[in-house]
């Protein structure tokens, strides 16, 4: 985890104007408050999946490669989120989340926010209530921001420890949620309009509506789960460029079951076995070798222009970094 | 009201001032630079919204790359790879603009963020000023270019009182030769000040001085208009018709048969006058012609003497043969000789304390000048000169110098300027107010070199005209060349496209770079100016002037070539009487000089009688018939005797 001490912005003085307000004897963090939260807190792990192209994992040439391919993708779907430590009361750290998700739709190669749906922002607290005194009114005029309780009691009743680091966590995860629900809704808003297939930074299995619609493609860039073993993974961190790996099926638990592969965007020589190495997730159908060609060229057409200055530049597409440039700007 | 055309943005890098704010606009916007743009601030001040009128002065373009090599890395180095990319980088288009105005004035604060609109009409009148000097009731607007941005189209007015005085004077305009921006765009402004010069403010007119081409010969003739100059003249209310006053002069060539001037053909000759001078006129201005070398003291003395004493005078003298009464350059000259010869003949070395080589010195300079200014400067004192004291309202006098040597020109230029200013103090030019056009002003003002009359003469204008109605209007190509208090004293500049060379020259330093770059790539008919009330340059549009272009008249009109004595005097004689034929001439001329002939017909000319042919004919002295004499017939010798021996 990364503090940043990038300064209090507007909303956060806002934040902290309605926690002093509300809950007076609180000391204001005046360094390190923004959290640069890692890409997830779970453990890096390897999990089987049922091949669904052919009987073995195999690395697959994609055909039809060349330099005036079009890509099929008509949006982008990214979300972002802040998280601020702004204030502390008697050494509970009390957090301001600020999420947002949005959909970046190109018409004659420029990227515009989608208009049938306003990009989503939320400004939110992220309070442990438990180990706070009660607090007032949170309002200033017509301010008013949800509260969320981090200490609520988890699936086996038990409650998280006063271990600041743990109430971190708990907001930090809080956030993350957050975020996907505004992630979720949007692309269900975009699917249900049956729009053109819509490039989503990040898994598609959340919802059952995104996970079923031909409309949405996920991109996922980090590689904490891989869904490969053995020979497999050898094969997979094996890729060479332009190649992709036989499609598989994904079917997490509490989520929705979709079609993966991974897709090598760029040659790895030279870098680490993760270089440009994307997995791409599509709802399930009939025919999956011609239709993860097909979506494999269209994410390939999206590695120009590149996504630079972004240190992901090897996985990320351009939409995707607009879209984050975008809800940088508004958020 | 327009829609949001751009944001205003500002950062601690790039903070907004009161005198110049950022903002940027989608890619397809129509702003560029000259651009006026209002914004609309977000929070009223003292109660009011402020309103911040601004002109684009600077452009910026770029995108989200942080580095151009990351565009060569994304596209593997292959420029037209860059086609096949299926997303367009995020691009920016952000411009800075420099205030014009704020609502209100007071406090005058840096620019607040707020959306910015392309300026409508009526708001570039408030922009620009304009409004103070075009409200109803007191109108002294004169209409000089169209401002074009997007959808607007808004006249642009200068004021008269800032243009031909009081408050300020005078119009410079510089630009690169070749475009005809410079005369086209006088041309077409004296038309607009012809048009709307309030009537309450008198009368005006305008003597331009053709030094260089035809460009202003034919400012009578209708020339082509085309449907868009038809509707810029239409939206500034002037009528795209040639001037209908138009005198020119012109002195003739050194031959003295026809006029030097490019209007010389016989179509064309019904308004064209010559221009001559005698003794008198050139003496009150010889300074302009005689160098400091020439005229020491010494020198100066004797022709001080001669004005007041011998010229136009009954002068007679001891050591002089006879009287003499000097009216011209010819009866200067015999003065000259027999003072000298008295001199000699009392073997003296000076006369009335002027020294014999005195003498000498200034009889040469002074014979001198009648050969340099042959055709201007008549031996016989004809004068015929502009009408001085009976100046038209709305009228335009072209004196053409374009084939005249320096001095010739220069002797023009002064002296008609003096004229113009004794008369206009003495409030008799028959107009209020005057505009004086001069074209190559590098020339005659130059910045450095020495301080001729003429540039002390320009000076005076410049630095005094205003308060007499005299107004310079003055063109140039390099306007860094010329007298700083000249263009200093200038209340109206115009520039047409510029030169680099000319741009990089410490008088542009206060123009943005990008102001430059449109300066040096300005089309035929725009133009950029700076006005009193302006607060930044604007850029218009003028129409092409409503009058035949020098080009075009020269090919429709050929300059006549000279001609016989006969012919330049039926050409000059038959615009005022179309029945003079060429034998009638021939023969009433046939028993006498040239130059005989040539008084007779300046004197018709500058009498302008009634009866052309009788007055003509009345000029020549009688010549009595020569009658062959008879020869006598021989008183025969006595015939021989018939019967005479010693015949044969």
């Amino acid at each position: 985890m990364q503090l940043i001490n990038a300064g209090p912005d507007q909303a956060s003085r806002t934040a902290l104007r309605l926690l002093m307000q509300g809950l007076p004897g609180i000391s204001e963090i005046k360094t390190a408050v923004e959290i640069d939260p890692p890409g997830t807190l779970d453990q890096p792990q390897l999990r089987s999946a049922q091949i669904v192209e052919g009987s073995v994992m195999r690395a697959r040439k994609i055909p039809g490669i060349s330099r005036d391919m079009k890509s099929g993708f008509g949006a982008f779907l990214d979300g972002a989120q802040k998280v601020r430590l702004v204030a502390q009361h008697r050494g509970v750290p009390l957090i301001f989340g600020v999420t947002s998700a949005v959909v970046r739709v190109r018409i004659n190669r420029r990227l515009t926010t989608w208009g049938h749906q306003k990009p989503k922002v939320e400004y939110k607290l992220y309070l442990p209530l438990r180990y706070l005194p009660p607090i007032g009114e949170l309002a200033i005029g017509e301010t008013k921001w949800p509260v969320v309780d981090t200490t609520r009691a988890d699936a086996n009743g038990d409650y998280p420890s006063a271990h600041p680091q743990v109430l971190l966590d708990r907001a930090i995860r809080a956030i993350d949620q957050q975020r996907e629900l505004l992630e979720d809704q949007i692309a269900e808003s975009w699917c249900s309009r049956n729009e053109a297939p819509l490039f989503v930074d990040g898994g598609i299995s959340r919802s059952a509506v995104v996970a079923s619609s031909r409309c949405a493609v996920g991109v996922i860039k980090s590689h904490r789960t891989l869904y490969v073993e053995d020979d497999a993974l050898r094969i997979v961190l094996n890729l060479g460029v332009n190649e992709r790996s036989s499609v598989f099926k994904v079917s997490p638990r509490a989520r929705n079951s979709v079609m993966s592969w991974y897709l090598r965007q760029r040659d790895a020589d030279g870098h680490d076995p993760l270089w440009g190495l994307v997995r791409v997730e599509m709802s399930e159908c009939d025919n999956p070798a011609e239709r993860a060609d097909e979506i494999s060229r269209w994410v390939l057409a999206e590695t120009t222009p590149l996504a630079l200055p972004d240190g992901r530049w090897d996985k990320m597409s351009y939409g995707v970094r607009d879209c984050e440039e975008f809800l940088r700007a508004i958020s | 009201m327009n829609e949001a055309l751009g944001r205003v943005v500002a950062t601690e890098r790039k903070p907004n001032t009161p005198h110049e704010f950022h903002f940027w606009t989608a890619i397809d916007s129509p702003v560029g630079i000259g651009t006026i743009v209002r914004v609309d601030g977000a929070q009223p001040v003292d109660g009011h919204i402020p309103h911040i009128y601004g002109i684009v002065v600077e452009g910026f373009s770029y995108t989200d790359l942080q580095s151009p090599l990351h565009d060569v890395l994304g596209h593997d180095g292959s420029p037209s790879g860059a086609s096949f990319a299926a997303t367009e980088r995020a691009e920016i288009r952000l411009y800075t603009a420099a205030v014009l105005r704020q609502i209100p004035e007071e406090p005058l604060q840096p620019v607040p963020m707020g959306e910015v609109f392309l300026a409508e009409e009526e708001d570039v009148q408030v922009a620009l000023r304009m409004d103070g000097y075009l409200r109803e009731g007191g109108n002294t607007g004169i209409p000089v270019g169209v401002y074009r941005a997007g959808g607007t189209d808004a006249v642009i007015y200068l004021d008269a009182d800032f243009l031909l005085g009081p408050e300020a004077a005078h119009l410079n305009i510089t630009g690169v030769s070749g475009l005809a921006t410079k005369t086209s765009a006088v041309e077409w402004l004296l038309a607009s000040l012809f048009s709307h010069f309030p009537e309450e403010k008198g009368s005006i007119a305008a003597v331009a001085f053709n030094v260089k081409g035809p460009d202003l010969c034919y400012l009578d003739k209708p020339g082509r208009v085309e449907e868009t100059d038809e509707k810029l003249y239409e939206k500034m209310g002037v009528e795209p018709k040639p001037f209908t006053q138009v005198e020119y002069f012109a002195p003739y060539t050194a031959k003295g048969f026809s006029l030097n001037t490019f209007r010389n053909n016989e179509a064309l000759l019904d308004n064209v006058r010559p221009l001559t001078w005698g003794l008198r006129e050139v003496l009150q201005f010889a300074e302009v012609l005689l160098n400091k070398d020439d005229v020491d003291a010494k020198a100066d003395a004797l022709i001080d003497f001669i004005k007041e004493n011998v010229l136009d005078k009954e002068f007679s003298d001891p050591v002089l043969s006879k009287k003499h009464r000097v009216q011209s350059f010819a009866d200067l000259d015999a003065w000259f000789r027999d003072v000298l010869s008295g001199m000699e003949r009392k073997d003296g070395e000076s006369w009335r304390t002027h020294h014999v080589a005195t003498i000498r010195k200034v009889r040469n300079r002074l014979s001198n000048i009648s050969t340099r200014c042959a055709g201007l400067v008549t031996d016989t004192g004809t004068v015929s000169d502009l009408p001085f004291g009976s100046f038209a309202d709305r009228a335009v006098y072209v004196v053409d110098v374009a084939n005249l040597e320096e001095d010739a020109q220069d002797l023009i230029f002064a002296r008609i300027v003096s004229k113009l200013r004794e008369h206009l103090e003495r409030r008799d030019l028959g107009v209020k107010h005057l505009v004086v056009f001069v074209d190559e002003l590098n020339k005659y003002a130059p910045g450095d070199g020495a301080d001729t009359y003429v540039r002390k003469m320009l000076l005076d204008i410049a630095e005094r005209g205003r308060y007499l109605g005299l107004v310079l209007f003055s063109a140039q190509q390099f306007r860094s060349q010329v007298h700083r208090r000249v263009v200093g004293n200038s209340g109206t500049s115009l520039f047409g496209r510029m030169d680099a060379d000319e741009l990089s020259t410490p008088g542009y330093t206060v123009l943005s770079p990008a102001t430059k770059t449109k300066l040096a790539t300005l089309e035929k008919g725009q133009l950029m100016i700076r006005h009193p009330h302006f607060t930044q340059p604007i850029f218009v549009r003028f129409p092409r002037p409503a009058v035949m272009q020098g080009r075009e008249g020269a090919e429709k009109y050929p300059q006549a070539s000279e001609v016989s004595l006969d012919v330049a005097v039926l050409r000059a004689l038959r615009p005022l009487d179309p029945s003079i034929t060429l034998p009638w001439i021939q023969e009433i001329t046939a028993l006498y000089t040239d130059d005989e002939v040539i008084k007779a017909r300046n004197a018709t000319l500058l009498a302008r009688p009634e009866n052309v042919k009788a007055y003509f004919a009345s000029q020549f002295r009688k010549i009595v018939s020569a009658q062959s004499p008879v020869r006598p017939m021989a008183a025969s010798i006595k015939s021989a005797p018939d019967d005479d021996p010693y015949g044969f």
